[in-house]
């Protein structure tokens, strides 16, 4: 019984927790994705000049260049999804 | 003691080198430890002293040193920094071929202004000990891009900034709501940007302190003078204050009652005409001898 009891006491804690992770991933979902389009107006704004766009003074770009590999990244997912935004937009919010 | 900085500005052919020449050679004999430094690719220095300069200062007098500045070495050096620098962090994105991009930065408007700014830096700090550096310009377009440069940087950095903040105040969140308040790993972007605005802050003071004098070369002609008015609306617009307006190959008796009325707030220098050209050590130091008010407002 107390083995049991034990069981159960283990399953409902574990149960709790996935169910508080997957809650509170969620929650962050949608900040999570405006993180990343921010992340990417960031880099477009930085890095404009390889793609053709207005772009600070290009020292600015030199210097902050090395340590951009991860907006460098976003900005390249971005394009695969660039011809969907909208229904990339979509599926953040949940919206079928 | 911070040194002196003294800039000599103008439209191309007024005689800028030659008077910022001739003032260093009066500054060092008097004697303060003088640095002359040319900012103008043009480099007119060596045929005014009659030899040859490069970044290594040149000793010229007890009191006097000469340096050029070679825009192409700053270019070519930040370029090999920053290209290493990416290489290491981009090492795992080989297939981005990013050195062909690097190739064609070399070519990008803009650096040469900033390889100017570098140079500046570095003569600031390596010279610091001087009591006067005297900085031979380009001409006004460069001149003015070179002076503009930090106030457009801050610009860009700040509004660069506020946006990083947003995003890191952002990740803030997420990790709080996450992974339960983890302190979140220092952004090293929003690190770079905050001491890079520090860095063009300080070179935004130091072209407003007390201790910077912008010197406008003109000759009597309406040309330099239409340019002289528009140089110092430019430099008004980022605060930058001429502090005097040397009029340069001026003829006996002539009237500058127009420039010295539209330039009331400056101090006024007057270099008359050296009849034979300036070439050589001592043929500076005879027209400094024999025109001796010229240097009064120095």
């Amino acid at each position: 019984m107390t083995r049991f009891l034990k069981w159960l006491k283990a399953w409902i804690i574990d149960a709790f927790k996935i169910t508080d992770e997957v809650m509170r991933g969620k929650a962050v979902e949608t900040i999570e994705h405006e993180v990343a389009e921010l992340d990417n107006i960031f880099g477009i704004l930085v890095l404009g000049a390889f793609i053709g766009i207005p772009s600070p003074p290009i020292h600015i770009t030199m210097e902050l260049l090395p340590l951009m590999d991860k907006e460098l990244n976003i900005m390249l997912d971005k394009v695969l999804t660039a011809h969907d935004p909208l229904g990339h937009l979509f599926s953040v919010l949940g919206i079928d | 003691m911070e040194p002196q900085l003294l800039f000599f500005i103008g439209k191309g052919g007024v005689g800028k080198s030659t008077t910022s020449a001739l003032t260093s050679v009066h500054l060092a004999s008097h004697p303060h430890k003088t640095l002359l430094v040319s900012m103008d690719p043009a480099h007119n220095q060596r045929d005014i002293f009659d030899q040859n300069f490069s970044e290594k200062p040149q000793r010229v007098s007890e009191n006097l040193m000469i340096k050029e500045v070679d825009t192409d070495f700053w270019i070519e050096k930040y370029l090999k920094e920053t290209t290493d620098q990416i290489k290491e962090t981009y090492k795992y994105e080989s297939a981005f071929n990013l050195q062909n991009y690097f190739n064609v930065l070399q070519f990008s408007p803009g650096l040469e202004e900033y390889a100017l700014l570098l140079a500046f830096e570095d003569t600031l700090k390596k010279y610091g000990d001087q009591d006067f550096i005297v900085f031979d310009m380009a001409p006004t377009a460069l001149t003015l891009r070179f002076f503009s440069l930090p106030f457009i940087t801050l610009i860009w950095l700040d509004e660069l900034l506020t946006l990083r903040s947003q995003i890191y105040k952002k990740k803030e969140i997420i990790s709080k709501i996450k992974i339960a308040g983890r302190e979140i790993e220092q952004d090293r972007v929003k690190a770079k940007l905050q001491s890079l605005i520090g860095n063009y802050e300080q070179l935004q003071q130091q072209f407003l302190s007390d201790t910077t004098k912008v010197n406008l070369v003109m000759n009597n002609d309406k040309l330099s003078f239409s340019e002289a008015f528009r140089i110092r609306q430019k430099l008004s617009d980022i605060s930058i204050i001429i502090d005097r307006i040397v009029i340069n190959k001026l003829q006996q008796d002539e009237n500058t009652a127009e420039i010295e009325q539209e330039f009331k707030e400056q101090k006024i220098g007057r270099f008359p005409l050296a009849a034979n050209g300036l070439s050589g050590y001592a043929a500076l130091t005879e027209y400094i001898k024999a025109n001796k008010n010229a240097f009064q407002e120095t």
